[in-house]
């Protein structure tokens, strides 16, 4: 498949890059970016250096493709979005764009209206532990933002059995710094982000309405960015209906990503490492999910972790290009990640 | 064939002895056989731990 990618000069573009280049499905044929026309790819990903020839182009030079994946900042796919749907096979969109079915949610929680509401009842939620049907058909994937993904993936089990009480939920995620982008401006400086604990959305985070779009159940969601380049923890507070037993909540887990290639539930009795954590799912597109039952309260602590760059954007996107394709959904995807790191 | 009694994942005897401890496949506790036949685990008796928490 010939494959283009439209923003690729971001830290999302250049793991996906780094996927797609080493894909055996996938032949990247055009990198897009209007700031780093004409510069090689190494240029601003120096992993990639002397990996491929191919240099950016601006976006107006975009030639159609077989498929094309668009990691550009939120708002800004949502106006070329018809177009590419003509002319450049299906669109992989890591953007917040056509992530919400709602086009009031998205006034409510994005500075503008959206361009193309008509096409937000089309748009397929790229995450396939929850969408996998509708992902192999779709025309227009929107891949989760990195915080949502971790909390569905750990509050979805508990909504659908039974399990939460119907009070919001409280979620507290903490996330590295690469999840804010490469223009993350002042707060993304060394001499302000070293050594950080900082509540940067205390409330009103923008993936809050996609958790609640998907797990449908009321989410009250507090952010903190932490002293890491890579990673992101949800801990998930659910106040259980009733007593539960850490037993159901193995069964419940089990049942939910028993046979997921990429979901892995965690909470083990002994070793060093017994609950979910992102320091070790770097560059993996691992989403390791745990939980533990409150016998002082009746809470259920839910926990993902996850590389943002990875399960949270890039290489979640190309396991919704695997599915998509009908391919083995860990093609491209089988780097184990590095201990110790 | 019998289930952890912690996190009720299946286990399956391969050719272990009476008193092996092994870890559970899904949530690693350590585990002893009592029984071959039926195969009966229970938690082995271990250490206490102080993570200093």
């Amino acid at each position: 498949m010939k494959v283009a990618v439209v923003g690729g000069s971001g830290y999302v573009g250049g793991e996906l890059l780094r996927l797609l280049l080493r894909h055996p499905d996938v032949e990247v044929v055009q990198v897009t970016s209007d700031s780093m026309a004409d510069k090689p790819l190494g240029r601003a990903h120096p992993n990639l250096r002397k990996v491929t020839s191919l240099t950016f182009t601006p976006h107006a030079e975009l030639r159609a493709a077989d498929a094309t994946f668009v990691a550009t900042p939120h708002g800004e796919s949502m106006g070329r979005m018809p177009q590419l749907l003509e002319t450049n096979g299906f669109v992989v969109d890591l953007s917040a764009d056509f992530r919400l079915k709602d086009p009031a949610e998205y006034a409510a929680y994005y500075p503008t209206a959206h361009a193309h509401p008509e096409l937000l009842a089309e748009s397929v939620y790229g995450l396939p532990e929850l969408h996998r049907s509708e992902i192999r058909t779709a025309r227009l994937i929107a891949v989760p933002g990195c915080v949502a993904t971790a909390t569905i993936l750990a509050l979805k089990p508990l909504v659908d059995h039974h399990l939460v009480d119907g009070r919001p939920v409280v979620v507290d995620a903490k996330s590295g710094s690469s999840a804010s982008g490469q223009d993350a401006g002042p707060a993304g400086r060394h001499a302000e982000r070293s050594g950080v604990m900082r509540a940067y959305a205390p409330t009103g985070h923008r993936h809050t309405a996609e958790v609640e779009q998907e797990t449908g159940t009321p989410v009250a969601l507090s952010c903190h960015a932490v002293e890491a380049v890579r990673g992101v923890l949800a801990t998930v507070h659910a106040f259980a209906a009733r007593p539960v037993e850490e037993k159901e909540l193995w069964r419940t887990y089990r049942t939910a990503y028993g046979e997921e290639p990429f979901v892995r539930v965690v909470h083990e009795k002994d070793g060093l490492h017994r609950e979910p954590e992102p320091k070790i799912l770097a560059g993996t597109n691992y989403c390791d999910v745990g939980f533990a039952a409150d016998r002082h309260v009746p809470r259920v602590v839910a926990l993902a972790a996850l590389d943002n760059l990875m399960k949270g954007a890039a290489g979640n996107a190309v396991q919704c290009y695997n599915v998509r394709r009908g391919l083995p959904e860990p093609t491209g995807l089988e780097f184990l990640g590095l201990h110790p790191i | 064939m019998t289930n952890c009694p912690e996190c009720d994942a299946t286990v399956e005897n391969h050719g272990m002895v009476l008193g092996e401890v092994f870890p559970c496949p899904d949530c690693g506790t350590e585990l002893e056989v009592l029984e071959n036949a039926p195969f009966t685990v229970q938690p082995a008796p271990k250490e206490a731990e102080d993570w200093g928490e």
